[in-house]
């Protein structure tokens, strides 16, 4: 069965932001699309790089010789080491979607009284770059808490 | 596929990095070892013929997770080399665990094919002096490749003389692209000049198909980076061949050449190919006396990255077997690049006799190198 950890209030990730942490034992990347939220293993497959730390950006397909299209703005991680292309939705790999992937988490927006546990979880590695957040409230003024399903 | 050697294991292993790319951050950096004429040339022009191809991989060519954006390197240094020495030591020496790091540059090779020869021996000056002040100075565990202007042989040899008895220096680099293929005897005197200082040649792509050298392949150039990483193989190739058949290696029987970021899966095939020839050609070239497999195992040997990966993994060992074993290759991880390969994570499943040879042994008996005191004692 998972366990629930809190990681951060939902409004310190941006949209096109990401925040990688480490919780119980594993480094995650937590990266918000458009107003979704989707984590990841912070370990390629390939050769075990920090592939949350790698370029993120979209797919890039192309119908004719010549003629490329990008699409998917923000949904596609590019690892650091060797360039291995990968869906952040689904952990699916661009070469080979059924073979090679990277493990997904479950995320979840909860009201902060619904959390109970913060065991393990270490917060965010001092080494990512970090981004200007802008708090963002409802319209009762309670902050959501972004928790992860391990 | 993601098999890692646990941390006990690996501390125990002396590794030597063949290939680690070191630079510059800005042009200013070289300036105080250029004359006014030339650092005004070199702060308007920089390295005007350029490098093999613009596109790369990665952060323009760079693993991204070592770019710093608050930091970035200045587009002027396109080069793709580590420009910081400290983050250089505590990233890959103290965070792989490399006992040595033979330094590789730069701007040798693109130096080596531009039009202006004077302008091209004083920017190879320039970067050993930086490299040895700014580098080597800083860590006991560098060492170098000299850079020298291969279109000015003579000139390559005197800078060979000034600089080869220093004790961190253990070779001379060569681009691949060049005139004439690099056994043929116009560059002599810069074997000449390796084995009077006792040093290496190493060999390492870099501006193919720029200033003075010819197009990249005979079918000219192609239009994607991609194309021009299959191409790479016969850059090294015709020069293994041209070092055999011009009879280098009985010119200069002391001779080593190290071939970096090569690659080695073509090297069986030119083997086999090499020999059969020879037995009907050899009569053409009657100063080679032995088969030219026995040359290029006693002469040559080839850094692991990039390596590649065939779906089963014994087919790689057996690749190696052909090639000459554990006797052949040495480890070189590429820091910092895009493709670099983590000594942790390579040619892991092994025998511990064949990776010491290939990671430290190997690479010690061809570049002559001494471990510093620290590694020795451990």
């Amino acid at each position: 069965m998972s366990k629930k950890y809190q990681v951060c209030y939902a409004d310190e990730i941006p949209t096109g932001g990401r925040l990688i942490v480490d919780i119980a034992g594993r480094s995650v990347g937590i990266f918000k699309v458009n107003d979704e939220y989707f984590a990841i293993r912070n370990s390629c497959p390939h050769k075990g790089a920090p592939l949350c730390r790698g370029l993120l950006d979209g797919m890039v397909t192309g119908d004719a010789p010549g003629h490329a299209r990008f699409e998917r703005l923000g949904e596609i991680i590019r690892c650091p080491w060797h360039g291995w292309e990968f869906d952040i939705k689904t952990g699916q790999s661009v070469l080979n979607p059924h073979k090679v992937w990277v493990r997904t988490y479950p995320v979840s927006v909860d009201a902060e009284e619904s959390v109970q546990t913060n065991a393990n979880c270490a917060g965010p590695d001092p080494s990512i770059e970090t981004y200007p957040v802008t708090l963002e409230t409802t319209n009762t003024g309670e902050r959501r808490l972004l928790c992860i399903h391990l | 596929m993601n098999n890692v050697v646990d941390q006990k294991n690996r501390k125990k292993m002396t590794i030597v990095d063949t290939d680690v790319h070191h630079g510059y951050r800005s042009k200013s950096d070289l300036f105080p070892y250029l004359s006014k004429f030339n650092a005004e040339r070199f702060a308007e022009y920089g390295i005007e013929t350029g490098f093999s191809f613009g596109f790369n991989g990665g952060v323009r060519g760079r693993r991204a997770e070592l770019v710093d954006e608050n930091n970035p390197p200045p587009k002027e240094n396109f080069f793709t080399s580590a420009f910081d020495v400290e983050d250089t030591r505590v990233r890959l020496l103290d965070g792989s665990g490399i006992d040595l790091a033979i330094l590789t540059g730069g701007i040798g090779q693109a130096a080596s094919a531009m039009f202006d020869v004077d302008y091209a021996s004083a920017l190879c000056r320039a970067f050993n002096d930086f490299s040895l002040e700014h580098w080597i100075a800083k860590d006991e565990r560098f060492r170098l490749v000299l850079h020298i202007n291969s279109q000015d042989p003579n000139g390559a040899a005197a800078e060979i003389d000034r600089l080869g008895s220093h004790p961190a220096v253990c070779s001379v680099m060569l681009g691949c692209g060049a005139p004439r293929p690099f056994g043929h005897r116009l560059y002599h005197p810069i074997y000449e000049a390796c084995v009077r200082n006792g040093l290496a040649v190493a060999m390492h792509f870099g501006a193919e198909g720029t200033g003075v050298n010819p197009p990249i392949s005979a079918a000219g150039f192609p239009s994607h980076y991609i194309e021009m990483r299959q191409i790479r193989s016969s850059w090294y190739s015709v020069n293994v061949a041209s070092f055999v058949f011009e009879g280098v290696f009985e010119k200069f029987p002391s001779l080593k050449i190290g071939m970096l970021e090569a690659g080695f899966s073509w090297l069986a095939p030119l083997m086999w190919k090499m020999d059969f020839d020879w037995k009907g050609l050899r009569r053409q070239t009657p100063w080679v006396k032995k088969l030219p497999s026995q040359y290029i195992k006693e002469h040559i040997r080839f850094a692991t990255q990039p390596m590649e990966e065939p779906e089963d993994p014994s087919q790689l060992k057996q690749l190696i077997d052909w090639i000459g074993g554990s006797q052949i290759l040495m480890f070189a991880s590429d820091y910092p690049h895009w493709d670099w390969d983590d000594p942790a994570r390579t040619l892991v499943d092994y025998p511990e006799d064949f990776r010491r040879r290939i990671f430290s042994e190997n690479a010690i008996d061809t570049f002559r190198l001494s471990l510093p005191s620290i590694s020795k004692a451990a």
